[in-house]
């Protein structure tokens, strides 16, 4: 879409590169979890998740149109240096076990219902309707976590890992709230119709009743408006790259 | 030309072409076709919705369209978009290939909220998980066929 403000264009940009990474990260699940079908329900979610993040990338890129815009949201997705992507550091860290994966898938999850809701009324018309589109995906995802947390926070010893790959994740789940520089502007021209922390208590709360456990007693990581990569970014970004840079001029 | 009869022959074009996930169900008895526009001077504009925002079929069933509306006698000239609304549901698929569905690959659709309906017997059927072989479809079974059936699911 021409004629983007750099703020939208950043706050879409964050949303994009969350939704990429999440994506990203979930199909590294496909063929290692601990059992079939959640080969299949992590590479679904992690479709979803990459089909979100076209979409957002398609909305800078140029009007939308995921197939049209192609080559841009490559370029997009791909292309930028370590210091030009605006994820959260939730979304960056490398997970090699699979409580501390479903966990994040969680956590994740549950944030991003807020953050679609947060733009379902967008002055910005492709970004409301991605939204529409989003939610009736996600109502999936989240009763996938739900459902096993279900069944896995009662036994003691399952429960015993989840809950250390929360107090391990809340400092960077609070993250996803961090908005980057500009939201105020986001907000005054309707694409959004609030500061996405204005849900953080919300989300905490959904947070309490989950897990049973205050998210309050954990220490937030420093708010750093997006800017800072977590270590494990840079292996996660090479291997992202593998194909692209085997031959970045070859049109797919 | 007429610009009806120039729509009628582009819909049945648009009509020849099959979802790569599904070979002989076409895209328009899937819902996917949302609006078409002709001009006087033979312009088309085709507006598809795609099924679910991940579907990597989007540029193979847009290129399939364009060749297709292109040999329309009359065509001067194609314009395929995805539109971002309005939001696919299971409610667009067409009686016709929700049959053929059931009977060419033992695909369920969902009907309304109750419980869906086996494609074999027509037993009411038990969800199994929400995901599939592939994205676009749960996996149920039917404790009369004592069998595995999938559902096509948003």
């Amino acid at each position: 879409m021409t004629g983007l403000g750099s703020s939208v264009r950043e706050f879409l940009l964050a949303f994009a590169d969350d939704e990429h990474l999440m994506g990203q990260q979930h199909t590294e699940w496909i063929g290692v979890a601990p059992f079939l079908e959640e080969d299949l329900a992590f590479s679904s979610i992690a479709q979803d998740e990459l089909g979100h993040a076209a979409a957002l990338y398609a909305i800078v890129a140029g009007d939308g149109d995921p197939v049209d815009n192609d080559l841009r949201i490559d370029e997009l997705a791909f292309r930028p240096s370590p210091d030009d992507w605006r994820c959260a550091q939730l979304v960056e860290v490398a997970s090699d076990d699979w409580a501390h994966a479903l966990v994040r898938h969680w956590l994740y999850d549950s944030a991003e219902q807020l953050r679609w809701e947060q733009v379902a009324q967008s002055s910005l018309i492709p970004l409301a309707e991605a939204a529409a589109r989003a939610e009736r995906e996600e109502r999936y995802h989240r009763r996938h976590a739900d459902g096993l947390l279900d069944v896995l926070l009662p036994a003691a010893d399952s429960a015993e890992r989840l809950q250390a790959a929360l107090a391990d994740l809340l400092p960077l789940a609070i993250g996803i709230f961090d908005p980057v520089a500009g939201e105020a502007e986001v907000v005054a021209t309707g694409v959004a119709s609030a500061p996405f922390d204005t849900r953080l208590d919300e989300w905490k709360d959904r947070v309490r009743h989950r897990f049973d456990f205050d998210p309050d007693r954990i220490e937030p990581m420093a708010p750093t408006g997006r800017l800072v990569r977590h270590p494990d970014f840079g292996p996660l970004l090479v291997r992202m790259r593998e194909v692209i840079d085997l031959d970045p001029a070859a049109v797919w | 030309m007429n610009t009806d009869l120039l729509v009628d022959r582009v819909r049945a074009a648009v009509a020849t072409v099959d979802d790569p996930e599904y070979p002989g169900i076409s895209i328009v008895d899937l819902g996917l076709l949302e609006s078409l526009d002709t001009t006087h001077d033979g312009h088309v504009a085709v507006g598809l919705i795609p099924t679910f925002s991940g579907c990597p079929a989007l540029s193979m069933i847009a290129d399939d369209v364009r060749r297709a509306v292109d040999a329309v006698d009359g065509v001067e000239g194609v314009d395929v978009r995805w539109l971002g609304a309005p939001v696919w549901g299971v409610d667009r698929v067409t009686e016709t290939a929700r049959a053929t569905m059931a009977r060419e690959f033992t695909v369920a659709v969902r009907i309304g909220r109750g419980p869906v309906a086996c494609p074999r017997c027509g037993s009411p059927t038990h969800e199994q998980s929400m995901f599939g072989p592939s994205r676009c479809r749960a996996v149920h079974t039917c404790p009369a066929c004592a069998e595995v059936v999938e559902v096509m699911r948003a």
